[in-house]
């Protein structure tokens, strides 16, 4: 990453035009405290995180004085994160179209921030939030959560429908808003593994590793290779599962039951060789700064490896069923189209993405660790709809499962930890492909403590995509669709 | 093509977990269990400042003795495994924990320094409405699970529970998809600011008489987000609790030991192995 730090707001200006010109994405878009100013502790900075040419990460910070020009006229990715930064900064965004409050509720006061504020006794306040409103002849609004039919998380969805066609989707998110940004300032860098693990719980080891490539970068920790193996490892295993686990969801889903039980099977098998081989289901506690705690003998290798092509195999065999089934087609196909242009306006990543025709994928873009020695293939679909994000998760899991298995093949030897500075003064980036897509930390460390995190989830990313998918299709295919995106509440909302 | 599944699906090996093998089974959990016999004073004064939350603690007794307990709290317990790296033999992690579906004074035990030996406390009386629902609906269950806050941890492993190794339904028990329908609100997750109002509905609209259970380290403590300006607090700060499971997350058998033990439905008289 490359990084250029500005002392005044022409920095904002000089990204705004980085963000107009051709092959730019928006990663993210954050505040901080100004670490420059002391004397002020409201003195705040803005961060634009922006991928340039698809393989270069380019941050641009500038204080803010005042309010400062929204970008989100220039690209629609901007909205969320610029109605974020308000939320948490203060910071106004001049010009952005939907200035309403995204993490906090009517119980919140206007005017307390809780980045810059004092937050420890925040009176509870009422208020109303308006939804779009959509009128005309035979129009109906069905409100949807938060607490939905199943075992899910919560969020609010706003239908206007006629008849059965939805022609407007709203989401009302950050339910699960736990304030997590905030709860890890002051965290020594060592226990910050354990907030990043809580994030997004069924992507923890994702998480943990993110956050742990960040405080290496910064703190300049060479990570042993044989860590850097056992990582890759984690990171494919856990988007095996993920992605086994969304397909059979997606077949519970259309009452195709036989291949929702038998992947349900497939996916327990994968947890259970976690626990036998690495004593955790989700690999919590595995990955933290510095490397990884537990480590595989030579006889484990063999066994683990055997039970993970098994599963794969399983899986495969499932898979092939699924797509050559009629009814599963006749419900996949043309479900749910996010197109090509809808997806680069809001800069949508992972999964969703590669269906939609745009190939990127942080493994092969901004390769860290043991990626850096392999080679990824990054499948890729043009439809955009619900059967080509079902196929791109079937045409992973079977690369995940090769990626295991050549990394089990050529273990490194040496040891899994290096040790961890306990002070230090730093900031870094790091990126990984989460199942759900790019996953990025960036840490300010402060005296070995960490003075500022901020994550760039893939969710949060991809949510505001998911209405836009919405319109034309039949409100019952709604849970279809929501599942084939699978993207994460409490990961979007921290 | 459907019936080669299904044939296949046939054919393969049962996967079904014994009842035997999944109550107070806590493999993968990562909680600690104490040996006491290894317990000293130092080694509990160094897990106490290895542990990151409040899990872990001493305890000095004023009297002329003088005497010292260690105080594990399961509620607290984010199964960091740091106490096990610091405890010198004398933690390991547990591979059987009871402490699943009991009252909040159930998740405590307590060890004596000195004598090493655990101080064994009397078996929690079973709560009223445990009584009532059990007379009124015998072995059969509706539980509506409630997401107040969780980082969906706990949901990857309480959607486990009903894949064909653990299998609830074999007990009688069904998740539903409304509270009206249920008997036991499965509620995870810290209570956030933004879900306090909707899990005081969801608790609201469960017929009486009712249960209520947390599930994991937030849902029974608040877990590491206790602190946060956007939480309010474990779930009991909103609605009032019968049962809690410990862990983060809650393994899918710690969750089904919970669960009937809340009930205390006899696993004996299952249907199934």
């Amino acid at each position: 990453m490359t990084e250029t730090v500005f002392n005044s707001d022409a920095g904002v200006s000089r990204a705004l035009e980085l963000l107009r010109s051709a092959n730019t994405r928006l990663v993210s878009i954050f505040g901080s405290s100004d670490p420059g100013s002391s004397n002020d502790n409201r003195a705040r900075r803005v961060h634009y995180l922006i991928e340039v040419n698809g393989h270069e990460y380019r941050m641009i910070s500038a204080p803010v004085t005042g309010s400062i020009p929204s970008a989100t006229e220039i690209t629609p990715a901007a909205a969320w994160y610029e109605r974020e930064l308000h939320d948490q900064y203060g910071i106004e965004c001049d010009g952005h179209p939907d200035p309403r409050p995204l993490l906090f509720h009517e119980n919140w006061p206007e005017n307390v921030h809780p980045m810059i504020d004092d937050v420890s006794h925040v009176p509870w306040a009422e208020g109303q939030y308006h939804f779009l409103r959509v009128q005309g002849d035979g129009v109906c609004e069905v409100p949807v959560g938060p607490i939905h039919a199943g075992i899910i998380e919560p969020g609010h969805f706003r239908f206007s429908v006629v008849g059965d066609t939805v022609l407007h989707l709203e989401l009302r998110h950050f339910y699960t808003h736990k304030g997590t940004e905030k709860l890890f300032e002051n965290a020594p860098v060592m226990d910050g593994v354990m907030i990043a693990e809580s994030v997004s719980g069924d992507n923890c080891f994702s998480h943990a590793v993110a956050y742990s490539q960040a405080i290496e970068n910064a703190l300049a920790i060479p990570v042993p290779p044989r860590a850097q193996a056992i990582r890759l490892i984690g990171l494919e295993l856990e988007r095996m599962i993920a992605h086994i686990a969304d397909v059979g969801a997606l077949c519970g889903d259309v009452g195709f039951s036989v291949p929702a039980a038998y992947t349900a099977r497939i996916k327990e098998s994968l947890l259970q060789a976690s626990t036998r081989f690495f004593g955790t289901r989700f690999w919590r506690g595995m990955a933290v700064p510095g490397g990884v705690t537990r480590d595989l003998s030579a006889a484990e290798t063999g066994e683990f490896g055997a039970m993970v092509t098994a599963a794969a195999r399983d899986f495969a065999r499932m898979a092939r069923l699924i797509l050559h089934t009629s009814s599963v087609q006749n419900r996949f196909e043309s479900t749910g189209i996010l197109t090509a242009e809808i997806a680069r306006q809001l800069a949508v990543v992972g999964p969703a993405a590669r269906a939609s025709g745009i190939r990127m994928d942080v493994r092969r873009d901004h390769p860290s660790g043991r990626y850096r020695n392999l080679n990824v293939d990054v499948p890729q679909y043009k439809y955009g709809d619900v059967l080509a994000r079902a196929r791109i998760r079937i045409d992973e899991t079977a690369i995940s499962t090769g990626l295991i298995l050549e990394t089990l093949k050529d273990l490194p030897a040496g040891s899994i930890l290096a040790p961890v500075p306990s002070s230090g003064n730093a900031e870094a980036l790091s990126a990984v492909e989460s199942p759900r897509g790019e996953l990025l930390y960036w840490v300010r460390i402060r005296d070995g403590k960490i003075a500022r995190c901020h994550i760039k989830s893939p969710s949060f990313q991809n949510w505001p995509a998911l209405p836009l998918a919405m319109p034309g299709n039949i409100i019952a295919d709604f849970p279809l669709i929501n599942k084939s995106f699978n993207l994460s509440y409490s990961g979007c909302d921290r | 093509m459907i019936g080669d599944a299904v044939e296949r699906s046939l054919r393969s090996p049962q996967v079904l977990i014994p009842v035997g093998e999944l109550l107070s089974n806590a493999a993968g959990s990562r909680m600690p269990d104490v040996q006491p016999d290894l317990l000293t004073s130092e080694v509990a004064r160094r897990v106490v400042a290895a542990c990151p939350t409040s899990a872990l603690k001493v305890d000095k007794v004023d009297d002329s003795a003088g005497r010292e307990y260690l105080v594990l709290n399961y509620g607290d317990c984010i199964a960091c495994s740091r106490c096990i790296a610091a405890g010198s033999g004398a933690f390991r992690y547990a591979e059987r924990l009871a402490r699943c579906g009991v009252g909040k004074e159930g998740l405590v035990r307590r060890w004596d320094i000195q004598s090493r030996a655990e101080v064994v406390q009397d078996e929690p009386a079973l709560s009223q409405a445990a009584e009532q629902i059990r007379s009124l609906v015998g072995r059969a269950l509706n539980i509506r699970q409630v997401d107040a806050g969780s980082c969906n941890g706990c949901e990857a492993e309480i959607v486990a529970l009903t894949n064909p190794y653990y299998d609830l339904e074999r007990f009688g028990i069904h998740f539903v998809a409304s509270p009206k329908h249920a008997d036991m609100l499965l509620v995870t997750g810290p209570v956030t600011r933004n879900m306090a109002v909707a899990l005081k509905n969801a608790y609201d609209a469960v017929p009486s008489p009712k249960l209520v259970v947390a599930v994991g380290a937030c849902g029974c403590r608040g877990g590491i987000f206790g602190g946060s300006y956007a939480v309010v607090g474990p779930v009991d700060a909103v609605i009032p609790v019968d049962g809690y499971i410990p862990g983060c997350p809650p393994t899918p058998k710690m969750l089904l030991t919970g669960i009937l033990q809340v009930l205390r439905c006899s696993p004996s008289h299952s249907r199934r192995p």
